[in-house]
């Protein structure tokens, strides 16, 4: 591999680190605390990103200024969903959550096709093609705000996790869902609260992606997956495991996908299904 | 002694119905029919791992597929391999296939081992479409022409009483009891000596050569067989809704819910096109939160109801949620 595209692969894959650390906070937040894989975590990601797509193109809104509309809209869709439905039987076999929000992503990526059909969408700015240079590799501006803001809302959900009440109070529903009962913890609330801010971070980050990758409402369920591998690379419990995770994946989807892109997933998946015999509890993670 | 024989007569009777079905309909409904069927075989495998060791595998296709090609490629190939044996070495490959793979995976705990069974259709997928030189990539290949509708009708149906029979047998027996063990509790089973991976591993080939089974047949009848058209993981869809349906870890439950599902699916089909994944998601939806052990227990509850004279209630359909909620 000569150098320029050795030197654009690594770029390319600092650049997917972001966005992916954001796909799969999100999952990792819903899956450490109520241990819900939530397999409509994809169809939150598309539906942020057409929320994105109908702004910018109906109303002419600037892509990134649709961040916060699309995270406040998915937080909302999240709290109901967690309120009405997933916390009816939450307590059950995992089979059902399971099999809850796999019926829930049917829905939502059927409903998204009815009103916006199957096309592929992608939003697209004056600014979206220009770049700069650093040495060989070209590094689209779009892209690298796209990695500055995930970042951001990582590191942010993380100090929010770490130093608000409600966020201590949803590490400690994580822990032990009774001492927290006991310390008067309203179990039921936290809960929707977790999976609002799990759906409002896939909202965002289907805003950010809208902008570089072009999408239709069957494109969740890689997203969906690309976050599982995510949580399992990096272990659960921690922004920063997902952040490890993100990068480690990010590098090796990069790298597959330069060499033999027909077979990225197949490979991707060999990797992850060897990962889980040798560490079923993720290279950074402590035992689940 | 009594209830016995009148189950026994029943089920003799819907034998019976469903061995003259194709002299009463035409062969347009007897399609349907015959993919009504093919469905319950699909369902009926999901059942071994998900129904009884609750497993859920959302992969089941990956063999759907494997068993389409095996089966398709014996036959075109240069040994010109008749149907049956090629059907019978789809299922024993894509078993042997399913419990070597299982054998690491089926370690995992349950979402783990859910997505790597994701992971590995679509990697057979890919597989499928890129292998030029075998599978003749995302062109597919052609089989010999068919055309007897009765002849896939009846081999489906043997299938399913095959099925019936299996899971009959296999659930009255040590296997049965060690698969509901590790269901309620895995590590007690293992606790009292059951080699839980042994028998997941069990329950995985078996549901693996259903899969591929109802995946030859299906190629047989379509003629084609293609990557897009026979790894769609809507045939895992439409297995896991059946046995959810009917029943999870129930002998008729897999056959009942495919029943329902098919002929719920046409008349959705046929009236709104459209929002047909719609009516699925809720169906779905409303079986987990309402009915999650399916029709089966809901007939034996109705039934054991009518014999002590109680009347139904309604807060009964509850009886899922105020056990399982949070508040």
């Amino acid at each position: 591999m000569a150098f320029a595209e050795l030197s654009q692969v690594f770029v390319n894959a600092l650049l997917l680190t972001g966005i992916l650390a954001l796909v799969a906070v999100g999952f990792s937040l819903v899956w450490g605390i109520m241990n819900i894989v939530n397999l409509a975590h994809g169809a939150f990601i598309v539906l942020g990103a057409y929320l994105t797509y109908a702004l910018h193109e109906w109303m002419g809104v600037d892509p990134f200024l649709t961040i916060p509309l699309s995270m406040a809209a998915l937080f909302l869709l999240g709290y109901g969903i967690q309120r009405l439905l997933i916390n009816q039987i939450i307590r059950a076999p995992l089979l059902a959550t399971f099999l809850l929000t796999f019926g829930l992503e049917i829905l939502l990526v059927n409903l998204l096709n009815f009103f916006f059909k199957a096309d592929l969408r992608s939003v697209t700015t004056p600014y979206s093609g220009s770049g700069f240079s650093i040495g060989p590799a070209r590094v689209p501006y779009i892209r690298l705000a796209a990695l500055l803001i995930s970042l951001f809302l990582v590191l942010a959900l993380g100090a929010f996790l770490r130093r608000t009440r409600t966020g201590r109070a949803i590490r400690a529903t994580g822990m032990d869902i009774d001492a927290a009962r006991l310390t008067g913890v309203k179990v039921a609330k936290i809960y929707a609260v977790t999976f609002a801010i799990g759906a409002a971070m896939a909202g965002a980050a289907g805003s950010l992606l809208s902008l570089s990758v072009p999408f239709d409402p069957t494109a969740g369920s890689s997203y969906t997956q690309r976050a599982f591998v995510v949580c399992v690379l990096g272990g659960l419990g921690n922004v920063v495991n997902v952040i490890i995770g993100a990068t480690i994946f990010a590098f090796v989807e990069v790298f597959v996908g330069s060499r033999l892109p027909s077979l990225a997933q197949a490979i991707t998946f060999a990797l992850l299904v060897l990962l889980l015999i040798w560490r079923p509890q993720g290279i950074a993670g402590k035992s689940v | 002694m009594r209830p016995r024989i009148l189950r026994a007569l029943g089920l003799a009777l819907g034998l019976a119905a469903l061995l003259l079905l194709p002299r009463f309909v035409s062969s347009y409904k007897l399609l349907t029919y015959t993919r009504l069927l093919l469905l319950a075989v699909m369902a009926q495998g999901w059942n071994f791992l998900g129904g009884y060791t609750g497993y859920a595998s959302f992969g089941n296709v990956a063999y759907f597929g494997m068993g389409a090609y095996t089966t398709g490629l014996l036959m075109i190939g240069r040994w010109h391999v008749p149907f049956f044996p090629a059907l019978l070495s789809g299922a024993i490959l894509s078993a042997a296939f399913a419990a070597l793979l299982g054998l690491p995976i089926l370690r995992l705990k349950g979402h783990y081992f859910a997505i790597a069974t994701l992971g590995v259709a679509e990697a057979l997928r890919q597989v499928a479409d890129t292998w030029d030189s075998v599978t003749a990539g995302s062109t597919g290949i052609d089989l010999p022409l068919k055309t007897e509708g009765e002849f896939f009708y009846y081999t489906a149906l043997g299938l399913v009483v095959l099925g019936i029979g299996l899971t009959f047998a296999l659930a009255r027996s040590k296997v049965g009891f060690a698969w509901v063990a590790i269901r309620e509790d895995q590590d007690a089973a293992r606790m009292v000596g059951i080699a839980t991976t042994r028998y997941k591993v069990l329950a995985y080939a078996l549901s693996a050569a259903f899969a591929a089974l109802a995946g030859g047949v299906t190629a047989y009848q379509n003629i084609h067989v293609a990557p897009g058209d026979f790894f769609r993981i809507d045939y895992t869809l439409e297995s896991i809704i059946a046995v959810v349906i009917g029943g999870p870890g129930t002998v008729l439950g897999p056959l009942l819910g495919a029943g329902i599902y098919q002929l719920l699916s046409t008349y959705v089909w046929s009236h709104f096109l459209e929002l047909h994944p719609t009516v699925l998601g809720t169906l779905i939806i409303f079986f987990v939160v309402f009915l999650p052990r399916g029709l089966v227990p809901l007939f034996r509850a109705a039934r054991s109801l009518r014999q002590s004279g109680e009347r139904f209630r309604w807060r009964s359909l509850f009886a899922n949620v105020r056990a399982h909620r949070v508040t």
